[in-house]
């Protein structure tokens, strides 16, 4: 199995103090000592969430979309034709075939001008 | 009058031999006269449940049959219902009146049953009895010094001193199922996506169910012909087959095959003494029976906990965010305690939690291709004084429940046994997914061989 991360250090006062500011919340110190008290055991939790897996390996979110039906009950409103059509891009041809080079006829020196 | 169980009420009903305007103020009567000490109710409509028990019997003198015609329910306070108090326990929502069902609140109405009231809940579905509420917490009818379990406190307390003959509940990580077990009736959290959710307040989506309680496994399957079913307007629901849950649930069980969670109850959350000779009791009435019984080996409690109680955690928060930084102080302590260590999480610990799940549900389904059924234990012992409860329980020590949340598999529980004490102990049949008829057929059976169901709750008026 992939390996777990090591258990989470616990918050200092002033990480928890970043994490809430940047949460947009204020608690007061009793709900701070209740969310450090469950932090802990949530943290713990996490810890035990296996974390080192290759890159090809996901299956998080695996979700399936309905086959398009070809006559659909609900059948969404048909969109009307675009007035101006996108301009249809030309479909790539094959690049051709190099002709075999052909010797270069030599020219002759050019005169040198006079300055 | 003995409570009746609804099967026993629709034969009454249907025979003309008892009308469901009396048995709606039979029932009224005995909300008024007990739950002022069991606190199960937040919301009694009588006036809306007389008119509806009067509908029933025109339904009935016109000819109409249906199992559920006049039956009384009560509703867990998170199921919207139009016109009348939806409070999901909180103060957030002491004034919300929806204008509109929840398609499970429509279909049993459309089956003819009579709503009785909104019953209590932990706030929000999470949480725990809490005492800075509006209201206050319900209590265990077999002592009502002792919790219900939850979050479907409410309803537990109710099917089982008989104020309602059924229920609804919601399951995330063992909502219907721990109160099932501390108050002794059968609940059933159903594969996700079979009952719809549509207008049930949500708790964590990714776990959320909807689901029966009653006294018996078999009225659980009489409410589930109704709830089941596809529901367009409910993303996450599913186009099942129908199922008639109701019938066959005397067929054979000879040859069934159930694996026993062994390591759940005896390592990973240690039952007592009184639940483990529960379950010694319980395979040997399932070899009775004809079952094949031996035991499994799952992956690790604390894993299936784990990936529960962090998606629940980030998904409550996620869902709540915005009045938790403007409305803190109107939540309960215990709501508090339980969903703000969700502002901690990160993106990945959420999505670590998600592929664990994968991996989770591909190994419970691995135990399916040996087993019919898997059985365990929802609470590792009887209910505990309400005095015992914490706000961080689900953190401190693990939910023997979650593991069917996060495997995604039906589950059922029903009573199984009594203490020396008289409190009941609950056992727990998982099953494939989409196989509630065989773990309903395999509860009924076993709450006949245990011979639990004619022990009722006497509470004392005070």
């Amino acid at each position: 199995m992939a390996a777990a991360r090591p258990a989470a250090a616990a918050l200092t006062p002033a990480e928890l103090g970043v994490l809430l500011d940047r949460a947009g919340l204020t608690l007061n110190p009793g709900q701070v000592a209740d969310l450090v008290l469950v932090w802990r055991q949530l943290a713990g939790m996490v810890a035990q969430l296996p974390r080192d897996r290759k890159l090809a390996d996901d299956q998080a979110y695996v979700f399936r979309l309905p086959v398009p039906d070809a006559t659909p009950r609900h059948a969404a409103p048909r969109l009307a034709a675009p007035r101006l059509a996108a301009p249809r891009l030309a479909a790539p041809r094959p690049a051709a075939a190099k002709p075999p080079a052909r010797p270069r006829a030599k020219r002759p020196p050019a005169a040198k001008k006079k300055r | 009058m003995t409570p009746l169980t609804i099967a026993e009420a629709a034969r009454l009903i249907a025979a003309r031999k008892l009308g469901p305007v009396e048995l709606a103020r039979e029932l009224l009567a005995r909300i008024a006269a007990l739950d002022p000490v069991l606190n199960a109710f937040i919301t009694v409509t009588e006036r809306q449940a007389l008119t509806a028990a009067r509908a029933a019997e025109r339904q009935l003198a016109a000819g109409t049959k249906h199992r559920l015609l006049g039956i009384p329910l009560g509703l867990k306070d998170i199921y919207e219902t139009a016109g009348i108090l939806t409070t999901a326990h909180s103060r957030l929502l002491a004034d919300n009146i929806p204008t509109t069902d929840a398609e499970t609140v429509r279909r049993l109405r459309a089956a003819g049953a009579v709503i009785l009231g909104k019953l209590a809940t932990h706030e929000f579905a999470i949480g725990g009895p809490a005492l800075d509420l509006p209201w206050p917490p319900a209590r265990n009818p077999w002592d009502p010094k002792r919790f219900t379990g939850g979050s479907s406190s409410g309803s537990g307390a109710a099917v089982a001193a008989g104020l309602v003959l059924g229920a609804t509940g919601s399951d995330t990580g063992g909502s219907i199922r721990l109160p099932a077990a501390y108050c002794g009736i059968a609940g059933l959290k159903p594969t996700p996506g079979l009952v719809s959710r549509r207008g049930v307040i949500p708790l964590a989506p990714s776990l959320d169910t909807a689901g029966p309680m009653a006294w018996t496994a078999e009225d659980c399957a009489i409410l589930l012909e109704t709830l089941a079913g596809h529901d367009p307007a409910d993303p996450a629901s599913v186009a099942a087959p129908r199922v008639a849950y109701a019938t066959g649930l005397g067929a054979s069980l000879k040859g069934l095959r159930v694996g026993v969670l062994r390591r759940f109850f005896e390592r990973d959350a240690p039952a007592t003494p009184e639940t483990l000779r529960l379950m010694a009791e319980t395979e040997r009435l399932l070899r009775a029976l004809g079952c094949v019984v031996e035991t499994v080996e799952p992956p690790p409690l604390a894993d299936y906990n784990a990936v529960g109680r962090v998606l629940i955690c980030a998904e409550a928060y996620a869902l709540h965010e915005a009045r938790l930084k403007t409305r803190l102080a109107d939540y309960s302590r215990a709501f508090r305690v339980r969903v703000l260590g969700g502002a901690l999480l990160t993106a990945a610990d959420y999505i670590a939690a998600q592929r664990r799940r994968t991996e989770l549900i591909a190994a419970t389904a691995a135990l399916f291709a040996r087993h019919d059924i898997l059985l365990s234990v929802p609470t590792p012992g009887a209910a505990p004084l309400l005095t015992e409860q914490r706000p961080d329980d689900g953190f401190a020590r693990p939910f023997l429940t979650t593991a069917a949340n996060v495997a995604a598999v039906p589950s059922l529980v029903v009573c199984g046994a009594f203490t020396a004490a008289g409190l009941p102990l609950g056992v727990e049949l998982m099953g494939r997914p989409w196989d509630e008829a065989t773990v309903l057929r395999v509860g009924h059976q076993l709450e006949t061989a245990a011979g639990t169901r004619a022990r009722r709750p006497q509470v004392a008026i005070e």
